[in-house]
Parts: C-alpha cells; structure tokens; sequence
C-alpha cells in the first residue's frame, strides 16, 4: 500500500497539472507579436485554482501532502543560497530580505538570527553545521567566494543525505542529478580559472555516479582532459552541450531534471507526482521569464525556441 | 443453539465483514483521490463520483452471501435449524470465498479506481476507460459470489 497516503494529494496535483502550459502553447507564444498576446495565452490555461509563483505551488503542496519531509528537499538548494544571503547581509550590515528567496524551508527571520546570534541551534538539522563553518570561515578569511563554495557543498550534501536517509528513489535521483550538474558546473569553471586543487577540494560535492577525486583530478589536468573524463561517465551527453556552450550546458541540466519528472507522471501514488509538479511548474516559470526576456530584446523564434526547456506536458 | 448452527453464524459473519472491510477501504481510498481532484476542479465530482462507488460493490456481495447463509439456516424466519457440524462448517466454508475476495478485490479495485481518477483529473473525456479498467476487477468478486451462494445453496440441511 505504498504512496496510498498521499491518494488525495496526487488528485489534486493532477487536476493542477491540466493548467500547466503545454508545448503547443508555448509555441503559440513564442509566434506571439506582443506581450498582451502573451498574457491571454497563459490567462486560457487558468483552471479554477492555477497557483501563479512557485511559493503558491508549495503553499498548495503542503498543504495537501500528508508528510512533507521528503518534499523539503526540493527547497535545500533555496534554504542554503538564503544562508549565503543573510551570512553576507549581517556581516556587511545590510537587509538580507533583498536577497531571500522563497519559497524555502528555513524563513528569513529564523536565519537573520542564527546568523547574527551565531547559535544555530533554532536551524534545522542539515543546515546547522555549515552555518557555523561558513561564519567562522568568512570572518576569519574574508573570502565570500570560500564561503560560498562550502555552503554551496553542503546543499548538495545534505540533498543527497537526506535524500537516501528518508527519501524516495526519485529524490534520491533528483538529488544526484542536481549534484551532478552542480559538480560539472564546477569543476569547469575552476578548470577555465586555474583555481587551485585546495578549493576545488571545498567546492565539489561528488556523488555515486561522479566521484569527486577523479573530477577534481580531470579539471586540474585541463579542459581537455575533463571532458575526457566527463565522456567515460552516465553524463557525457552533458559534457558534449558543455563543450558548446555554457548556456546548452544549463538547458540539458533542466531537461535531464524534467525526463527525472516525467517518470513519476504515470505514477498514481507516493510523493514523487507532487515532486514531479513542483519541478515542472519550476521550468515553466523560467520557460516564461526566458520567452519574456528574448522578447524583450528582440531574438528570433529560432533562438526562442532552442533555448526553451523541455516540457512536462 | 447447536455448534453446526455456530459455525454458520460465523460463515455469515465473515462474508459480511471482510467483505465490507474491502469495500471501506477501497472506496475509502478512492474517496481521497477523488477529494483532492474536486478541491481543485469541483466540475469534476460527478465523473469521479461513479469511479468511488465501484469497490463498494463487494460489501453489497458479502452481504448478499450473508443473507442466503442466515435464510437458508432459518436463522431468518421460519427459525433456526438444528445444524449438524458438518453442515455448518458447510456454510463456513461456502462464506470463505466472498469473504476472502471481497476483503482484496475491495481494496484492489479501490487502488485501480483511485489511479483512474488521474485519469479522469487529466482528461475528463477518458473517464469511461478509467471506469472500465476498475470494473475488470469486479469479475473477481462476482465469480466469488457466485460460487459461494452456489455452494450455500446447496448445502443439504
């Protein structure tokens, strides 16, 4: 009987899924010629609750999912890049709210206090740790970019933590793909800037299927050599679009993320088709804002299109 | 009260319960489904409504085999008969296989019924084939009923 529970949340999530923008409407919008165009396609799809922000997606994930321990993983990322925000915010004397982003498991006012307290006990469990590390790190070094590295590390570990500790096989999955990613991203950059065997050390995270040694080891040996490694690895396919450009690097990540989604969409129950929405409602916003800012700047429906991410619909 | 008469009593009492058992926890499960996909789109409730009361069929059947065992043993109406051992273990055995198909066929078909309403969430058109693919399980519980109240039937007394 298992996922049983979650009966009535999966119900809900796929009446919801009927208001997701479909590649036809996407297309519809892209031939667009103004922005009220735009607007009355995205308006055709309103259902009788079509949640408009991802901070409505999750009020009504949670408020529908019996246990939302697992889904909680899916915001680690927003919870430790808050962390990032406040620890620089409190350090530099500035109003962190500017850079919180939501939603996120951990609310801006329980953080601005562990930070400036320095007691991160009020945190949650996965996060305690790094929030002391990465004070203790920025005040004593006065490297943000250390900081950021570590706590960047830590979101990824405490993904793929609490992914296997409680979390489904999907999670376990979305949490290695995103490690993943992250890692590559990474390794890359630190490569192309020459960044030291030390603080590739800090920054990449390693999961199952990319061991952390033998890509820190390809990217201080060179470009080349990385994506030799890459190309012996499940991600080569990624290495490839990374070898074009950085920018089809980021849209094969969300595409691998969305494949990920669309396996639970023939599932009727568990927690992975409330997962599965929140990532699907997650690309069609950035869908959005890229359709928005290509029109903005006059790009052509060819570029429009090779940039737009996969679909869950 | 002979202990023949006993054993039928519990006969009758099992086809009732694990029936009815089946049947609450499928359409109870269904119910969940079928809520989450009318809090969302209330257009919906009476499409998922039909797929809510199939696993609800089996509770009817148990009660059905229920039914013949206590009318049968006299139990209802004209009073109850002096039943042998053997006879009431009869009736026992003859409620055995509405009771045990009923219990899981309620809440197989509950699970089916339930992961139909997706489809009745998602496309509203294919509802039908949602109800189809629930009723298939419902072959089960009837082939059980029938072979239970063939067996109650024919139980010499």
């Amino acid at each position: 009987m298992n996922g049983t529970k979650y009966a009535n949340a999966v119900g809900a999530v796929r009446a919801m899924e009927t208001t997701l923008l479909s590649k036809s409407d996407i297309e519809q919008m892209i031939n667009a010629r103004s922005k009220a165009e735009i607007s009355s396609i995205s308006a055709s799809k309103s259902g009788t609750a079509k949640p408009d922000d991802l901070n409505d997606v999750w009020a009504m994930l949670k408020e529908y999912a019996p246990e939302c321990r697992e889904l909680e993983i899916l915001l680690y990322r927003n919870d430790f890049h808050n962390l990032k925000a406040v620890l620089k915010a409190v350090i530099s004397n500035r109003d962190p709210e500017h850079y919180y982003i939501s939603p996120s498991n951990v609310g801006l006012k329980e953080l601005t206090d562990a930070v400036s307290t320095k007691d991160p006990s009020g945190l949650p469990e996965y996060m305690r740790k790094t929030a002391s590390e990465a004070y203790e790190l920025v005040t004593r070094t006065l490297d943000g970019q250390l900081s950021d590295s570590l706590i960047d590390r830590a979101a990824l570990e405490a993904m793929q933590k609490s992914a296997s500790s409680f979390g489904s096989e999907f999670m376990q999955r979305y949490a290695q793909l995103i490690t993943a990613c992250a890692d590559i991203k990474t390794a890359y950059r630190c490569c192309l800037l020459g960044k030291s065997a030390q603080f590739m050390e800090n920054a990449v995270c390693g999961s199952p299927e990319l061991e952390k040694d033998a890509l820190i080891k390809a990217s201080l040996a060179g470009s080349e050599q990385l994506f030799s490694y890459l190309e012996t690895t499940a991600y080569s396919d990624g290495a490839a679009r990374l070898k074009e450009s950085a920018a089809k690097f980021e849209k094969w990540c969300d595409d691998v993320l969305m494949e990920l989604a669309e396996s639970a969409r023939m599932l009727a129950f568990g927690s992975e088709p409330l997962a599965a929405y929140f990532i699907a409602k997650e690309a069609e916003i950035k869908n959005l804002r890229i359709l928005s800012v290509c029109k903005e700047f006059g790009a052509d429906k060819e570029t429009i299109t090779e940039r737009m991410r996969k679909l869950y619909v | 009260m002979t202990n023949g008469l006993v054993l039928a009593i519990i006969g009758a009492a099992l086809a009732a319960l694990l029936a009815g058992i089946g049947s609450a926890k499928g359409v109870s499960l269904v119910g969940e489904a079928a809520a989450g996909v009318v809090s969302v789109d209330p257009s919906k409730f009476s499409k998922v409504l039909l797929l809510e009361l199939l696993p609800g069929t089996q509770g009817l059947y148990g009660l059905i085999a229920a039914m013949f065992i206590l009318l049968r043993t006299g139990v209802l109406g004209s009073g109850a008969e002096a039943l042998t051992v053997q006879q009431g273990l009869g009736f026992l055995a003859a409620s055995l296989p509405i009771a045990v198909v009923g219990l899981i066929s309620g809440i197989m078909q509950g699970r089916t019924a339930a992961a139909g309403v997706s489809i009745t969430a998602k496309k509203p058109d294919h509802n039908g084939k949602a109800i189809i693919m629930a009723a298939m399980v419902e072959t089960y519980a009837i082939l059980a009923l029938l072979i239970s109240v063939l067996m109650i039937l024919n139980i010499a007394v």
